[in-house]
């Protein structure tokens, strides 16, 4: 499907959102999820972080979703995976009760011994998306048509999307082995499962999506067809008028009302703002070049998210073609 | 001209402290900050060294830290005179390598060789080095304390990993031990473990009947490579703690300080205000905030921005039209002047807007800083991304008060 197809967003069964921190993968999920479900659909949303992000943006004010979830506007749930609680759901289902489960949970020491292993918290939760992706009505079809997932911040080194095949690869058979192989075909399959990363036009962010991209598609073959490149500064002026701070700097400094900002200063206003429209529309193309991918240029808003209708204005941009 | 600026208390920083961390949020500018502090100790003559964790390549090259192996490299030649370090002075920097940082405690604290190569073969290991949570700051912080007993430096300005909570450069390493810690061993391991026994009777009933369904289930034998790494770090624990409480009493102590680096927009401002919860909360010695990236008005005192009113904007406009078809120099014809009036007024309000924006979004930082009697620096957002050393004076003439250009 490429990027190009009306329904190359909306038609897939998971969108992994992806990004170092501070790019906007959260708002770029919310806003994404909210459009598909305005479009509709019947979309599920997951974040993963310490901490709920999504109800803020989606729902501000309103109680947080937890790992149950809830529906929060017609067509949208959103729920928090949060990967202890993913692990008794999957232990409390093979040892056929809760009972025993909850009370070991509730063990400080087991905890600690949980917290500090490496690992099962990447492949539990894939598991579960994958077990809700899988998930039926009661009509047999999907229980959702699309689930967002607002992964965590890219770091150093392995994602969480590394890891069921390094467990396919390093671990012997069993049920986690068959369920690791299962979600690994959901995240190679190019037509039901997406990547979409998330950068800022900015020097680090550029080279790091360029290294993040080449990954993703190489080493775990997940597909990825465009780049969403967020809070990009308009042109400060129209076309032609490019000549403004150099004119606005000829001019004698008491030209002006003395209650009015001097020719200088507001020379120094334009270039300043004509200055950051051309990085971000520099580093948007150098991101465009060095993934090979078409790209989806986000506005910076200047007052953040504050709620759905923010969140609705990014949506008509994100559904575009990308360029 | 290096006029000294004292009037400044930031000054204060890089005179008075051994220590300096700078925590924040991601993405705020940190690295640029801590490098731009480091620089200024080194102009005034102190031995510096910055300890980056992440720094864009370009700054990195400029700092020359890009292949190394752990290891301080200083910036030296005729970089140093363009930088303004005197004789005496000296700017190093590195970039923490965190697998080298733990591989090496583990030789430095493991029972002989052949403990040391099992803890190092050990999967579970493998992984702490670098999924572990806790595990960067833990060796950040490691690296500051050798550095510091090395006594190579007089200053040491510590870049910390991008974090949501203030306190895990404290805290994760206190979180880290508490899973090393030795009494955590006996409560999960069987009276029999006393006994050299391994197997699933290592573990008291109930962990053990969920640690084997999850490992039948995961076909990972996870209780023997876990057992294996209690067995082996337990010889370690005492080691670790030790140091640990170490590092903790210098960081928390006289010569060291705490600068919170933040940014202007709105998520990054609510992180920073999130910190200074937990900074609060934990009494951690915060001396200053620096508020970067901040877009400020050209000439004001204070940062503010003009009030437009609707008669003023004409007024300017009308003026800006005339002076511009009048220019002596370059006279503009009438209709092109009337575009880039439009445009000129425009600008006015709009970089107004965000400049007004970014003080109400940093409103509450600033009464903090205040009200503790912490500096409060204000850092313009440059045209350009700081990646070389000339940007990092122009941020260290914000920071430290100095005329720009000298």
């Amino acid at each position: 499907m490429a990027a190009d197809q009306p329904d190359a967003l909306l038609g897939r069964r998971l969108v992994i959102v992806t990004g170092k921190g501070g790019t906007g993968k959260t708002t770029v999920a919310a806003s994404l999820a909210l459009s598909a479900s305005r479009a509709g659909r019947r979309v599920l949303v997951a974040e993963m972080a310490r901490g709920e992000h999504l109800v803020p943006v989606l729902a501000p004010g309103e109680a947080p979703v937890g790992y149950d979830g809830r529906e929060l506007h017609p067509g949208l749930w959103a729920m928090r995976i949060d990967p202890f609680a993913a692990l008794a759901e999957y232990l409390g289902l093979q040892l056929g009760g809760r009972v025993v489960v909850d009370r070991v949970f509730r063990n400080q020491a087991f905890r600690q011994l949980m917290t500090a292993s490496p690992g099962w918290r990447e492949l539990i939760t894939l598991g579960k998306i994958w077990h809700l992706e899988q998930m039926a009505g009661a009509d047999g079809s999907p229980l959702y048509d699309l689930i967002v997932v607002d992964a965590p911040a890219t770091g150093h080194g392995v994602t969480f999307l590394d890891v069921p095949r390094v467990v396919v690869s390093a671990v012997q058979a069993g049920p986690l082995r068959r369920h690791a192989g299962g979600v690994e075909d959901l995240i190679r399959d190019t037509s039901r499962t997406l990547l979409l990363p998330v950068a800022l036009a900015e020097e680090l962010p550029a080279r790091e999506t360029q290294e993040l991209v080449v990954r993703m598609r190489d080493d775990i073959g997940i597909a990825v067809d465009r780049v969403v490149v967020n809070a990009i500064m308009p042109a400060p002026f129209p076309e032609g008028c490019d000549d403004l701070p150099d004119r606005l700097r000829e001019l004698a400094d008491d030209a002006l009302p003395a209650s009015f900002p001097s020719p200088r200063v507001l020379a120094e206003c334009s270039s300043y703002l004509a200055a950051r429209h051309e990085l971000h529309s520099h580093y948007s193309d150098v991101i465009a070049e060095s993934t090979g991918l078409p790209r989806t240029a986000l506005p910076y808003l200047p007052e953040g998210i504050r709620g759905p209708d923010d969140l609705a204005r990014l949506g008509e941009a994100l559904l575009a073609e990308p360029v | 001209m290096t006029g000294p600026n004292s009037a400044r208390p930031a000054s204060r920083l890089v005179t008075d402290r051994r220590i300096v961390v700078c925590v924040g949020t991601g993405g705020v500018g940190k690295t640029t900050i801590a490098a731009a502090i480091a620089l200024e100790a080194a102009r005034r003559g102190r031995r510096s060294l910055v300890l980056t964790i992440d720094p864009a390549r370009r700054l990195a090259d400029a700092l020359g830290v890009e292949s190394l192996g752990n290891e301080p490299r200083e910036v030296a030649g005729d970089r140093r005179e363009a930088l303004g370090i005197p004789e005496d002075g000296q700017l190093s920097a590195m970039m923490l390598d965190m697998k080298r940082t733990f591989d090496d405690l583990v030789h430095r604290f493991a029972d002989g060789p052949e403990a040391v190569e099992r803890i190092l073969e050990n999967r579970i290991y493998q992984h702490v080095s670098d999924a572990l949570a806790g595990s960067a700051e833990y060796a950040a912080m490691e690296k500051v304390y050798e550095m510091c007993q090395s006594g190579a430096y007089d200053l040491i300005v510590v870049d910390t990993p991008p974090s949501q909570h203030a306190l895990d450069f404290l805290e994760a390493p206190e979180r880290l031990l508490e899973f090393l810690d030795s009494r955590l061993v006996q409560v999960l391991l069987h009276p029999a473990f006393a006994a050299g026994r391994f197997g699933f009777r290592l573990f008291q009933r109930t962990t053990q009947r969920v640690l084997q369904i999850f490992e039948r289930v995961s076909g990972v034998s996870f209780l023997e490579d876990i057992s294996e790494f209690l067995l082996a770090f337990e010889g370690m624990s005492e080691g670790f703690r030790e140091r640990a409480t170490r590092v903790r009493t210098l960081l928390m102590g006289a010569d060291s300080a705490f600068v919170l680096v933040a940014a202007p927009s709105r998520e990054a401002a609510r992180g920073a205000r999130a910190f200074l919860d937990d900074l609060e909360r934990s009494k951690v010695p915060l001396v200053g905030i620096v508020a970067n990236r901040m877009r400020l008005w050209p000439g004001s005192e204070d940062g503010s921005a003009p009030q437009f009113s609707p008669d003023m904007l004409s007024a300017g406009r009308a003026a800006i039209e005339d002076a511009l078809i009048g220019s002596a120099n370059a006279p503009v014809a009438p209709a092109h002047a009337a575009t880039l009036a439009q445009a000129a007024a425009d600008v006015a309000t709009g970089y107004a807007s965000l400049v007004n924006l970014d003080l109400e979004n940093t409103q509450l930082l600033e009464q903090y800083a205040i009200r503790r009697g912490a500096f409060y620096q204000r850092i313009g957002e440059l045209h350009k991304d700081v990646h070389d050393l000339a940007g990092l004076r122009t941020v260290g003439a914000q920071l430290f008060g100095e005329e720009r250009g000298s």
